[in-house]
């Protein structure tokens, strides 16, 4: 008494199915973060600010940000904390192993939405990886954007992730790069000291024509915004990147609702205008 | 499409009929007052008897507690072989009652919408269901009839309405239907529409527990309540154990895990039923939590089912009256309770 004419299979195989990535590279970059760069069977065609769902078969999968730029080429580049089950596992692969990947999954930054501004990027953390996905495409035409001004800050000068391309970054052409630490815990350290919400103050800000895009942990938010606010940014100008707990990655398993949205589709990007009444977004 | 006249002993005979040529599940009695829909044998004794919700509603049917999504086994030649774990062997649900039968409705909209969920939408295709109408409130815990549940058909291939002449309409709704009725010879019914309508009529007048606020209000009232010791006042002695998620039709989350076979070479990922009353539900790696407090976890649910879920898929309360959360949960919660206080705390 079957009524099939699709094929659920497939379907299913198109939906949860990972494809196989080989770990070409590993690189150590602090005590509990390692750069991956994977190569897949096929271009995952991403846009900035995108995830995707990693796995190691019998044991779990998790979602991690996409940190390199958009490209054309069938690579892959994240890194990824220690910090359970599953990420114990992957710290403890080599260049040549392989990991499950599905996606990309998520609504991403536009660049549209940046072509002509000034543009402003707070990264707080881990936060600086999946910002490093947007901030790749940008620095990379520096022409074709007003002024741009990076703010990175981490706990220690050990935990800094990306330090060549902070680095690089700091030399394109109308770009500003503002490294920090909260402090430097008896290491050497040649730049600031602070919060990342402390040099926001003093950066002078066109309210019309700057864009900000933003992602750290949930206690920079409501400092960073506030700051931002007092600037006469709006919320239009604003994109923050939010994590929430993601067991699906479609908009399916709950997990990552915030009110009536869910943060694996509907974000986990977000234009603050579209979130900034939500009661659960920024908490 | 088509209408027929039974008598009660037909219909029950012809359900156990089906269950020698289908996998058949029907609400059966398990000790005194439980119910639970099981899979029948065709000699048994299929009786529409008093009946109260079952312990979980059909649907679960569709979404299993544990369901395999796929299975994998690495190679010795170091290829990896990875194959879907589609479920679409052919059953019948028989004995639906509408409140279930909306929550099928309900939960085939979450499925489909958005990416669609080949687990569910293959179940489903290959699901008959019979529906069965209620004509007095099974328990004192229902509240189908306000929330818009008690007149529900859509979704059901047959649907069986009782007649105060003892005799059973019949409805034929789908093709398929039709297909399961090749066994019977039942004599047609020109005048179900009519028939139906008495039906309805002769059922009590307050049908169950009602709001004092209509049914398209609920949305908006609800919306009203952020901080409010509502929410509070309802969790105040919540153990958090998400019983109350897993027996409602309309609740579906889940969580992945992976299985590693003894052999460390091959196993599955699963999904599992979850629960978002459960402490760890919205907690993040490194600790956060997004919903630390039981309250914060009861707003969620309560607007989930009354304000989110309506408002995205726009076919009203998401809650369907079924009863099932108040009555097994072990403290007495209901959250009939607290959208009644809810629209009371409005009107002050
Ligand atoms: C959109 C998005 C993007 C993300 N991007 C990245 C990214 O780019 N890089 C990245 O690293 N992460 C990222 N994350 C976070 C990442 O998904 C989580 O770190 C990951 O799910 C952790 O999985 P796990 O199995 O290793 O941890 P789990 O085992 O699930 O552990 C989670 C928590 O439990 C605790 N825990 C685990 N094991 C133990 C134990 N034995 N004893 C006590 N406590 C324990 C840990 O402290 C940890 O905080 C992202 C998350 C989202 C939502
Ligand atoms: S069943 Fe009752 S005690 Fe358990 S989580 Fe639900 S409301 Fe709380
Ligand atoms: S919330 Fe409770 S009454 Fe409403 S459908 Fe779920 S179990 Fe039934
Ligand atoms: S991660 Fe499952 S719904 Fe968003």
């Amino acid at each position: 008494m079957n009524q099939g004419q699709t094929d659920y299979a497939a379907l299913a195989a198109a939906t949860y199915l990972p494809a196989t990535a080989k770990i070409v590279e590993i690189r150590e970059m602090t005590a509990r973060e390692r750069y991956y760069r994977l190569e897949l069977p096929q271009p995952l065609g991403h846009r900035p600010g995108q995830f995707a769902m990693v796995s190691v078969l019998g044991v779990g999968e998790a979602p991690i940000s996409i940190s390199c730029g958009p490209r054309d080429d069938n690579q892959l580049e994240m890194v990824i904390r220690n910090v359970g089950r599953l990420t114990r596992v992957i710290h403890g692969l080599k260049e040549g192993d392989t990991l499950g990947i599905r996606g990309p999954y998520g609504s991403g930054f536009d660049l549209d939405h940046f072509y002509g501004k000034d543009v402003v990027f707070i990264a707080g953390g881990l936060g600086l990886v999946p910002l490093r996905s947007l901030i790749i495409p940008v620095m990379a035409e520096p022409s074709r954007f007003g002024a741009v001004t990076l703010v990175s800050g981490c706990r220690n000068p050990a935990e800094e992730l990306f330090r060549e391309d902070l680095k690089q970054w700091s030399q394109v052409p109308g770009a500003t790069v503002i490294r920090l630490v909260d402090a430097t815990e008896n290491m050497p350290w040649k730049f600031d000291v602070g919060l990342v919400i402390d040099p926001l103050p003093k950066l002078p800000l066109d309210p019309v024509k700057t864009v900000v895009a933003m992602c750290g942990p949930p206690v920079m938010y409501k400092f960073v915004l506030m700051t931002l606010q007092a600037k006469n940014l709006g919320p239009e100008q604003i994109f923050v990147d939010l994590e929430r707990r993601m067991k699906c990655g479609v908009g399916k398993c709950g997990h990552c609702q915030m009110n009536h949205l869910y943060c694996c589709q509907d974000g986990p990007v977000f234009q603050l205008s579209r979130i900034g009444a939500l009661k659960e977004a920024l908490r | 499409m088509s209408d027929f006249l039974a008598s009660l002993t037909q219909v029950q005979q012809w359900i156990s009929s089906l269950a020698a040529r289908y996998t058949v599940f029907f609400p059966t009695p398990h000790g005194e007052a439980n119910y639970r829909f099981t899979a029948i044998g065709a000699d048994d004794d299929v009786r529409f008897a008093p009946y109260r919700p079952t312990i979980t509603p059909p649907v679960k049917l569709l979404v299993p507690a544990r369901e395999e999504l796929f299975r994998f086994q690495h190679k010795e030649d170091g290829d990896l072989l990875l194959s879907p774990s589609v479920d679409s062997s052919f059953r019948v649900i028989a004995g639906v009652r509408p409140c279930d039968l909306k929550g099928i409705f309900l939960m085939d909209l979450f499925f489909e919408r958005g990416v669609a969920d080949p687990y569910y939408l293959a179940r489903r295709e290959n699901t008959a269901i019979i529906g069965y109408a209620c004509t007095t409130p099974c328990t004192d815990r229902v509240f189908c009839a306000a929330v818009d549940s008690l007149d529900h058909r859509q979704g059901a291939d047959l649907f069986l309405t009782p007649l105060a002449s003892g005799e059973i309409l019949v409805e034929a709704n789908t093709e398929r239907g039709i297909g399961l009725l090749d066994s019977t010879d039942l004599p047609p019914c020109e005048d179900g529409p009519a028939r139906k309508i008495g039906a309805i009529a002769a059922r009590p007048e307050t049908y169950g527990r009602s709001f004092d606020a209509d049914v398209q209000s609920l949305s908006g009232i609800v919306e009203q309540y952020w901080d409010s010791p509502l929410w509070d006042k309802h969790t105040e002695r919540c153990f958090s154990c998400g019983t109350c998620n897993l027996v409602c039709p309309t609740c579906y989350c889940f969580d992945v895990r992976d299985n590693l076979a003894l052999d460390t070479v091959s196993g599955s990922r699963t999904r599992t039923w979850d629960g978002c009353m459960l402490p760890g539900f919205a907690q993040v790696a490194g600790g956060h939590n997004f919903r630390p407090q039981p309250a914060g976890r009861q707003r969620h649910r309560v607007k989930r089912k009354f304000e989110y879920l309506p408002t995205k898929y726009g076919h009203g309360p998401v809650c369907v009256g079924c009863g099932r959360c108040g009555r097994q949960c072990t403290v007495d919660i209901d959250i009939y309770d607290i959208v009644h206080d809810l629209i009371e705390g409005g009107k002050s």
